[in-house]
């Protein structure tokens, strides 16, 4: 591996957008259940599962990054996080999980985001995985609810 | 010693001994000469120094001696228990409370100091000797009662025949006369143990075996319980009756090890007392005799100790961490889930099934009920460990504010979960004070307005179904539903047309409102414009809710409802659109088939003449946003109950009774206040509990 510092992601896939999610927040990943839906809550949260006798929230990646709702398939799968290790876990739906990625610090271009439209990206900056390029997701800022 | 180890039950303890002293200290001051109190305060005392000085807490014991000595002197007659006296012991115990919170939290007493208590105390003790000494001479020949057996010598802690000084109850002269009369010796010893020695308890019992052997003990003090669970100093004393003399006994005693002295002597009576208890004894026998049982022996000491039988002598409890009570509810909470998902699944199969199984699907069921019900009450505690401390608190709030009150308090047995206990402490004392201060009027205000100047008030708790209701009434001036209307306004709480449109109820309702206070002067007790709200919020988080009622010039009440447990419920659900909803069957009362006709519209709002009393009518698809369904001939409305206001919630269908366990739906996702938390039915699929409280 040399001395470059690497760090583990799961590709994931949004319409045909990749998304990397460092594993170090991964709890689990599942394939889609039935969600029970939570009145009032806020529009990307599609509602709570159970999750081993756990009751998780869940929300639709692509809502709160402000895409198209797109029907759920046999590939869209929930990914359980947890923003720190004593936290509550959170799911995350997307449509496709494809693979673990190793990302060294250099393949990384730290980009900073301003909101000016008013729609938070949650990056924390690109990846660059061959000709590809992958957005990786700040979790904690995406899962944790600022106050608007 | 690495006395580490023992802190949790010192605190635990001390704690106990210092909630008994602040109870019968009270009773003492109502009750001067009630014997059995201040003996019980001593031995809460006695215990505490003991302890205090085991664990090396040197300030704690310095009090508490000084302490024990006014309590000596007081059970001795020397002294008695006037209101200032009182003040400074309670001011000792505040400071003993502080030592303990400070050892609780670092180890050690913190550097606050009693001298000025003691000094007090010490004051008090030789004032009071004074002026009392000649008082108790007379009382004592006068009425010849509560003689001590030598009432010359007063115990200064320092002699070493201390059994001289133990006040010899009316049945144990009883006993000691006919022990005379029968030529025995009765014998009086004080047994002084070893200072390291280890198993005090043990070495006590082997003492007490000993004496056994020679003769009867008639008396032990401290009692053979605190005794062997070593609740003494390094010494205590006994009357035997014994064929033998003091120094055969004495000396019986010293061959066993880790003794250090014993001193012994002959105790008698005098030739009137002697007389006067032959004769009893005499009309004893012959009473015994007559029934033939002997039954009664124990029973005819006049009533001079009618309280000792009562007293529970040992608790067969165990201590255990709430943390594993947390666990172990958990795992009822799984069985409980994996329960109904095996009888739904047998339900779906029904057809194929032995009966066989139905049956042992049954009794599971009936188990985990069972189970669970049990778990659920070693969680719960009386509320008493909380409401026992308010009748000292209303004493001294009666002090400070000057007024006379008194507190009235029942269903202190009542038990609630021992997560509520912890929080409802400070909401009641809040409520309390309240009335203490805002709703009971001074004493000349109560005699304008023809009261009784002594205000009162009012704790009552009790169960009702699911819930514990705790009352707090007073009988002071209610509630000023004008100045209030005058005071939300003026705050710009409500409009002028707001005000005017809402009813009394709704008035009153602005009390539990953020931010608001209606007492003219800010004073320490209550009113810092903090208040009724934190408490309302408090009880609302405890899954609870909290009402006022008042009438102008006659008092007012507040009224707390609290849920039995927060973990497991009884639950009916039904479905509205296609989804499924738990409501908690504590707050349904009944369920109507109703005609869809007779919903009327009133003031744009759905209500139902139900039997005589028009309730309004809440659609729960609309508030939850439901799909909406056809609307049929029929609608099924649940009746729903919070105090005495009713509601009706419309469901389209009805599942049926269901045992639920609450799970939280986690701080990430906003919903509707309507919704408590959400639960795991059988099939793996997750239902929300609505609050139907929050509805009312």
């Amino acid at each position: 591996m040399g001395e470059v510092k690497s760090k583990q992601y799961i590709d994931v896939r949004l319409g045909k957008d990749l998304y990397g999610i460092e594993i170090e927040y991964i709890d689990n990943i599942i394939v889609m259940q039935n969600i029970t839906r939570v009145p009032k809550s806020q529009p990307y949260f599609l509602g709570v599962i159970n999750l081993r006798g756990e009751v998780v929230p869940v929300m639709s990646l692509r809502l709160k990054l402000g895409l198209e709702e797109a029907e759920f398939t046999s590939a869209t799968r929930i990914i359980i996080v947890k923003p720190d290790p004593q936290a509550a876990s959170i799911g995350i739906i997307v449509d496709e999980v494809n693979e673990v990625i190793n990302l060294k610090d250099d393949d990384i271009e730290h980009i900073k985001y301003d909101d000016k439209d008013g729609k938070k990206a949650f990056s924390k900056g690109l990846g660059k995985l061959g000709s590809d390029l992958v957005i990786l997701l700040d979790i904690p800022e995406l899962v944790i609810e600022t106050e608007d | 010693m690495d006395v580490n180890q023992y802190l949790e039950i010192f605190i635990e303890e001390t704690k106990e001994h210092l909630q008994s002293m602040n109870e019968h200290i009270l009773v003492l001051e109502k009750e001067p000469n009630n014997q059995d109190t201040i003996n019980e305060i001593f031995r809460a005392a006695h215990s505490l120094k003991g302890m205090a000085g085991t664990m090396g807490y040197k300030k704690m014991q310095t009090l508490t001696h000084d302490m024990e000595n006014v309590f000596m002197e007081i059970r001795n007659g020397n002294m008695k228990a006037s209101s200032d006296l009182v003040d400074v012991l309670f001011k000792g115990l505040d400071v003993l409370e502080a030592f303990l919170a400070n050892i609780q939290a670092d180890g050690t007493e913190g550097d606050l100091t009693c001298e000025d208590i003691i000094a007090d105390l010490n004051n008090i003790l030789s004032k009071g000797l004074k002026t009392a000494d000649k008082d108790s001479k007379a009382a004592d020949t006068s009425t010849g009662k509560k003689s001590r057996v030598d009432a010359d010598q007063i115990p200064e802690g320092k002699e070493k025949d201390k059994f001289r000084a133990l006040v010899i109850e009316e049945h144990e002269k009883k006993a000691i006369a006919k022990a005379l009369s029968l030529g025995l010796n009765v014998v009086g010893l004080t047994v002084y143990i070893q200072e390291y020695c280890v198993l005090k308890g043990a070495r006590a019992f082997m003492v007490n075996r000993t004496l056994d052997e020679h003769g009867d003990i008639i008396k032990l003090f401290p009692n053979a319980q605190d005794l062997e669970d070593e609740k003494y100093d390094f010494d205590y004393s006994a009357f035997v009756i014994t064929k033998e003399s003091p120094e055969q006994l004495a000396n019986h005693i010293m061959n066993i090890s880790e003794i250090k002295e014993v001193v012994a002597d002959y105790i008698k009576l005098s030739e009137e007392e002697l007389n006067t208890f032959l004769k009893a004894i005499k009309q004893d026998e012959e009473i015994l005799s007559a029934r033939k049982t002997a039954m009664a022996t124990g029973k005819f000491a006049g009533g001079s100790a009618p309280k000792q039988s009562a007293k529970p002598i040992a608790n067969r409890s165990v201590r255990v961490d709430i943390e594993k009570l947390d666990g172990l509810m958990n795992l009822v909470s799984e069985l409980i889930i994996a329960k109904n998902s095996l009888v739904s699944s047998s339900n779906s199969l029904h057809n194929q099934l032995d009966p066989e199984y139905f049956d042992q699907i049954e009794y599971l069921e009936r188990v985990t009920t069972n189970l669970h019900e049990s778990v659920m009450k070693v969680r719960m505690v009386p509320i008493e460990s909380v409401v026992n401390r308010f009748p000292r608190m209303i004493r001294d709030l009666s002090k400070k504010l000057d007024k006379q009150m008194q507190l009235f308090m029942s269903g202190e047995e009542t038990e609630l979960d021992r997560t509520l206990i912890d929080e409802i402490g400070d909401p009641l004392m809040h409520i309390l004070r309240n009335a203490a201060d805002h709703g009971l009027e001074n004493t000349d205000e109560r005699r304008k307005s023809g009261k009784v100047p002594v205000g009162s008030i009012y704790f009552n708790a009790y169960q009702e179904g699911n819930n514990v209701v705790i009352e707090v009434r007073d009988d002071g001036k209610g509630i000023d539903v004008k100045k209030i209307k005058k005071k939300a306004i003026q705050k710009g709480v409500i409009t002028e047309e707001q005000a005017n449109r809402m009813t009394d109820k709704d008035i009153i309702d602005i009390l539990f409102m953020p931010s608001f206070s209606t007492s003219e002067e800010i004073t320490d007790v209550s009113g810092r414009g903090v208040g009724l709200d934190v408490v309302k919020t408090k009880i609302e988080t405890l899954g609870g809710d909290i009402e006022a009622k008042t009438k102008l010039g006659e008092g007012s009440s507040f009224i707390i409802r609290l849920p039995l447990t927060l973990a497991i419920i009884q639950s009916l659900m039904v479905t509205i659109g296609a989804e499924k909803f738990a409501l908690p069957l504590g707050n349904i009362q009944t369920v109507e088939n109703v005609v869809s006709e007779e919903i009327k519209r009133v003031h744009g709002k759905e209500v139902l003449n139900l039997r005589g009393s028009v309730i309004p009518i809440i659609r729960l698809g609309e508030i939850l946003e439901c799909e909406k369904t056809e609307e049929l001939d029929h609608v099924l409305v649940v009746i729903i109950k919070k105090g005495d206001k009713l509601a009706g919630v419309v469901v389209d269908d009805l599942i049926g009774q269901q045992e639920i366990v609450i799970k939280s739906i986690g701080k990430y996702i906003k919903n509707h206040k309507i919704i408590s938390g959400a639960t795991i039915l059988g099939n793996g699929e997750v239902a929300l509990i609505l609050d139907l409280n929050s509805l009312v």
